[in-house]
């Protein structure tokens, strides 16, 4: 497998290029022949079923999410290691997939674990 | 409301329109086809079949048709082609714009209704065209208290980055804009864009339904993205290469991996139609709680480009979905070896293999579109805690199942370098 430079991934930068050429002049399109009338100030409040908006549009409020966050953060890890495993499967020998089998092991028993007191709890 | 003028004259209106066009020619003569010499004498040019291209030459060649072809032919093994026009930004939104166009007859037809009907004498075929002017036409509306530069930065950057995704997927072979090694895992890194797209143009709108709706893509997507990716690195294991045209070839000398990862490519579908927000996964823009979600303050050209973007984005997902599991452009041989044409011989323009790749992958890219647009029309939209637990609980743990199966097919010498299955 040849060395890769990050001048190979250029034609992406290319491609993001383009998708701006193309949006850009349609916006500007569409804001030269749209009608602007600027004399009604309840049409730019925002939308709230037709009553006055009341509060903060960015408010905070509790999400209960921060322990998928957490799993997610390690899980995701996780993938990206069993790529590099998946990618060499060929050319590494058949032991080597013991230990990985191992570490698949630990880190079920540990989401495992997390989703069961999950459960428990009832928080999420 | 759009009225005549008192005095309105159809001669007269035709008249003005006869005196634009003298206006366009005599501008174009005497200023375009200058300028057009004076870029073409800067710009190096290249040599075309035995003699060197020289803005003289160029120009008699573009008025005749013959001699244009050796130049479309060139200009077709260039970036910017394969960047505009092949399987990049022009391919992907035409399939996009017929996606459009088709989801809503094809929905029609499925709950015994008509669908668009009356632009274009056939069965609406112009409803698209009509949209599009609607939109471009239509006030784009700020709200008060607007991020502005990032309320109308968002939709540029959907719409740029589901076109970066497209960069990577190959439509035949050597028809791919970015051929790179970890072609895979760029796609996921690209893809995982979208959702901060989302958060950004939220939160940007003020208001308090976009920043529910972001929210909530932000949640979905973080769900779904380890089934995503899991469902993925089966066929990276049956296949021993990240780069998506190693993949495709992979499977062009065995047989389509969908056989051997039937459970995988189902955790595939379902993961990308939660990355995509469609039914029965729309929880980001669910109408009737959150009124249209993260695009509630959307107006005019704005809403009409992030539609573009997730078009655009379901196409590349449709397309990966081949790629991986339906073995890309293999197919059996329809077209012959030569064509002959009747007036212009386009045959150095032909190739029998690229014709061949691109009309079995954009057959099964539109199967897989419709399959993606099929839950539209039969399913309700499912709550966000069954959501959550489909994707943390289930979906992973199918995906794993399959990764075990294509350890055993590499281990058992069925599948992988000299095994029984490969031709």
């Amino acid at each position: 497998m040849a060395g890769e430079t990050a001048a190979d991934f250029t034609p992406i930068l290319y491609m993001l290029g383009f998708g701006l050429l193309a949006s850009v002049p349609v916006l500007i399109l569409s804001r030269l022949i749209s009608p602007r009338r600027r004399y009604n100030p309840v049409k730019f409040l925002p939308m709230e079923c037709g009553q006055m908006p009341t509060g903060e549009g960015r408010s905070h409020f509790m999400m209960q999410y921060y322990a998928y966050i957490l799993m997610f953060v390690v899980f995701d890890v996780m993938s990206i290691f069993l790529y590099a495993w998946g990618t060499a499967l060929f050319s590494i020998p058949r032991v080597a997939t013991l230990p990985i089998i191992g570490f698949l092991g630990i880190m079920f028993a540990a989401m495992g674990y997390a989703l069961y007191l999950a459960g428990r709890k009832g928080i999420w | 409301m759009a009225t005549y003028p008192q005095n309105f004259r159809f001669g007269e209106f035709v008249g003005s329109l006869i005196w634009l066009i003298l206006w366009i020619l005599i501008i174009v003569t005497l200023v375009g086809l200058p300028l057009i010499f004076i870029v073409l004498f800067y710009i190096p040019l290249p040599p075309i079949g035995n003699q060197v291209l020289t803005p003289y030459l160029f120009l008699t060649m573009m008025v005749d048709p013959s001699r244009t072809i050796p130049i479309i032919h060139q200009l077709m093994t260039t970036d910017l082609f394969r960047v505009a026009m092949f399987p990049g930004f022009t391919y992907a939104a035409l399939i996009a714009a017929v996606t459009i166009f088709v989801e809503r007859k094809f929905l029609a037809k499925m709950q015994l209704r008509i669908g668009p009907l009356y632009a274009g004498k056939i069965e609406g075929i112009f409803q698209l065209i009509a949209d599009g002017l609607k939109l471009i036409a239509k006030e784009i509306i700020v709200p008060s208290g607007a991020d502005k530069p990032m309320f109308w930065a968002a939709p540029i950057m959907f719409v740029s980055t589901a076109a970066a995704v497209v960069a990577l997927i190959p439509a035949a072979p050597g028809y791919v804009v970015a051929d790179t090694d970890v072609g895979l895992l760029a796609v996921f890194a690209i893809l995982g864009f979208f959702p901060l797209i989302a958060l950004l143009f939220a939160w940007a709108s003020n208001s308090k339904y976009p920043f529910i709706g972001g929210l909530r893509a932000l949640h979905q997507m973080i769900a779904f993205e380890i089934p995503f990716i899991l469902s993925a690195l089966s066929v990276v294991i049956l296949s021993g290469t990240l780069n998506l045209t190693g993949i495709v070839d992979s499977q062009i000398q065995s047989y389509w991996f969908i056989f051997f990862l039937p459970i995988s490519a189902f955790v595939f579908y379902i993961s990308s139609l939660a990355e995509l927000e469609r039914i029965p996964f729309d929880l980001p823009e669910a109408e009737s709680e959150i009124v249209a979600g993260w695009l509630t303050e959307t107006s005019g050209m704005i809403y009409g480009l992030l539609q573009l973007g997730s078009y655009v984005k379901t196409y590349a997902l449709a397309a990966l979905f081949v790629v991986l599991f339906l073995g890309g452009w293999a197919g059996p041989m329809v077209f012959p070896p030569q064509i002959q044409t009747p007036i212009i011989n386009i045959a150095p323009l032909y190739d029998q293999q690229a014709a061949n790749a691109t009309l079995w992958f954009t057959l099964k890219t539109f199967g897989v579109i419709m399959l993606m647009l099929l839950p539209r029309g039969i399913s309700p939209r499912i709550r966000i805690d069954i959501l959550l637990h489909t994707g943390w609980y289930k979906l992973i743990v199918l995906a794993f199942i399959n990764i075990f199966v294509a350890l055993a097919l590499i281990y058992g010498g069925i599948l992988g370098p000299g095994g029984l299955l490969v031709r």
